[in-house]
């Protein structure tokens, strides 16, 4: 049996793993599955609800969290009778580790926005289109007259570069 | 939705105080739960009779998420023991999760309890051998599951016993099916040990389906995707079945690398029962090979092995390789005596009167003469099968 010590010193990391996680999850059901922000908070309780039964079962618990967030977020739309593009469900399948790498590494929004302010105006451009008006890496494409694949490959850049400079912000700050 | 044109702020989204409240209630209430329902579960299970065990379910000490979760492990933990009991013990934890107060947990929660407890009594049909019933206790299952899309990995692990119950079934292109899908739920949770438990499911059922050639391929990738992992218990279980594969493809080079490289490891790991499943695997080998008499004094020994450590069960199974081997080399009196031997030891133990009933036609058949190395095989694979179905009637080619 544990001890009552014991039984607060893990509520509280309890705690801590909700408010850890509860941001990771919620941006990427919101950026990335375009899920509206309340309903999108409900789901990540959700998800950090059916975790807490499974906790001492999971390994690793971020991916995992991700995973669940991603059948959450996809659900949502099949029971809100949007069918999702073939782009999204893939995404939903094997979420974009460069993008979320960004998205768990924006402790504020301040700096998040001081880095994407020092990219080129290309990037700066790209990376908009991407994630702030929610376009397709195919529309993305089209808008820049350049192949899918190609703009892909522009998108992972201009992340890994806001990226370098995110961390060089928060080194600085 | 997505905006076009219109500029969606990027900000962090904190969880509301009441949410994480809510939260650290829910985490303190499961711990208090588990701690009180530690004792309870198992002493009122012990201080009733299991045929009045369904009316517990009213009791106000199991109406929580900590006594299911006991009610759960107990019928999980009794299903190799006594499948009825574990039964029991799931109706209970059944009756239980669905008369829970309501409001008591958040409806995630309940549907989770629920489905779980539907899941394992799915489990103990599955061993009994009520495989309909099994399949509609796994379909009510997730039916809880599905308005939740945050509970997909539960889905997938409902579906692991799916997929065991459609082999039993012989709905084997579904169990496929419902295979793969669990295991792209497991891989995109990055639940690596389950993802695993997948293939080897996959691995099994193609075995059991005798595509060993497929089969060897399955847990060769499995193999090397855990060259590099310290679960050396599972790797050594690996090389195990590869080498079993190989046997049965007449690869006995490989069967041999394999089945030396099992039995290396599980003496490393302390496991001398589990290197002895190996050796058998080897006197298969020799046996298969033609190499009867080597074959036939590899297996006495590890027969006496298993023998003297009571797996009455292990050592019928390897005591019918020897079986198979006399009746090779035409020496039937000596396969009548040992297969007799055999129905004596299980009726001892007590062991599945079914597998006591398809050991005695195999005694009467080679009495008569009138048996085939395939009768031995069948009678060998019946009895394995029985483990996890102890109901399933004996059917021979």
């Amino acid at each position: 049996m544990n001890s009552p010590t014991t039984a607060r010193a893990a509520d509280h990391s309890f705690e801590a793993i909700y408010e850890q996680y509860f941001p990771l999850l919620a941006q990427i059901a919101v950026c990335k599955f375009h899920v509206p922000d309340a309903d999108a908070e409900a789901l990540v309780h959700d998800v950090l609800m059916g975790y807490l039964r499974k906790s001492e079962d999971i390994v690793e618990l971020r991916p995992w969290l991700i995973g669940a967030i991603c059948y959450a977020s996809r659900h949502y739309w099949r029971l809100n009778g949007r069918t999702m593009g073939a782009e999204a469900e893939m995404m939903g399948d094997r979420v974009d580790p460069a993008s979320l790498r960004i998205l768990d590494s924006l402790p504020d929004q301040l700096a998040a926005r001081e880095a994407l302010e020092c990219l080129k105006p290309r990037y700066r451009e790209i990376l908009h289109m991407r994630y702030f008006e929610g376009c397709t890496v195919a529309e993305v494409a089209s808008r820049l007259g350049v192949k899918t694949k190609y703009a892909q490959k522009l998108i992972t850049k201009c992340l890994r570069r806001a990226e370098r400079l995110y961390s060089q912000k928060g080194r600085a700050r | 939705m997505r905006k076009h044109g219109k500029v969606i702020p990027l900000r962090l989204r904190r969880p509301t105080p009441q949410r994480l409240a809510q939260f650290g209630d829910a985490a303190r209430q499961l711990q208090q739960e588990r701690d009180t329902a530690a004792n309870v579960v198992e002493r009122l299970l012990r201080d009733t009779p299991r045929e009045r065990w369904h009316e517990l379910a009213p009791r106000p000490e199991l109406q929580s998420c900590g006594a299911l979760e006991r009610l759960g492990n107990f019928a999980t933990q009794a299903l190799g023991r006594d499948p009825r009991q574990a039964l029991s013990a799931a109706q209970l934890a059944v009756a239980v999760a669905e008369g829970l107060p309501p409001g008591l947990y958040q409806p995630v929660v309940v549907a989770q309890l629920c489905a779980l407890a539907y899941k394992d009594l799915g489990k103990a049909l599955l061993y009994l051998g009520r495989f309909d019933e099994a399949l509609k206790a796994l379909d009510q299952a997730e039916a809880l599951l599905a308005p939740h899309g945050a509970l997909m990995h539960d889905v997938a692990i409902v579906q692991l016993v799916r997929a065991a119950t459609l082999q039993e079934v012989h709905r084997y292109e579904e169990a496929f099916a419902v295979l793969a899908s669990a295991k792209k739920i497991f891989r995109n949770h990055s639940d690596a040990k389950r993802v695993f438990i997948c293939g080897i499911a996959e691995g099994v059922l193609l075995h059991r389906l005798r595509r060993y050639r497929e089969a060897r391929e399955t847990y060769l990738i499995l193999l090397a995707g855990t060259s590099n992992s310290a679960d050396h218990e599972s790797i050594a279980a690996l090389h195990l079945a590869i080498g079993y594969c190989s046997v049965e493809l007449t690869d006995f080079n490989v069967a041999e690398e394999h089945l030396s490289r099992a039995i290396e490891m599980f003496h490393a790991l302390g496991q001398p029962l589990q290197a002895a499943k190996a050796e058998l695997g080897r006197g298969r080998m020799f046996v298969r090979r033609g190499d009867l008499d080597r074959g036939i004094a590899h297996l006495y020994p590890i027969r006496a092995d298993f023998l003297r450590n009571s797996l009455t069960e292990e050592a019928g199974l390897c005591g019918l390789e020897i079986v198979e081997a006399h009746l090779v080399r035409g020496s039937a009196a000596q396969a009548e005596a040992l297969a007799r031997e055999i129905v004596g030891e299980f009726m001892a133990a007590s062991l599945n009167r079914r597998a006591i009933s398809a050991l005695g036609y195999l005694a009467e058949a080679i009495a008569a003469r009138k048996v085939s190395r395939e009768l031995v095989t069948d009678v060998r694979e019946y009895i394995l099968s029985l483990r996890t179905s102890p109901e399933r009637e004996f059917t021979f080619r």
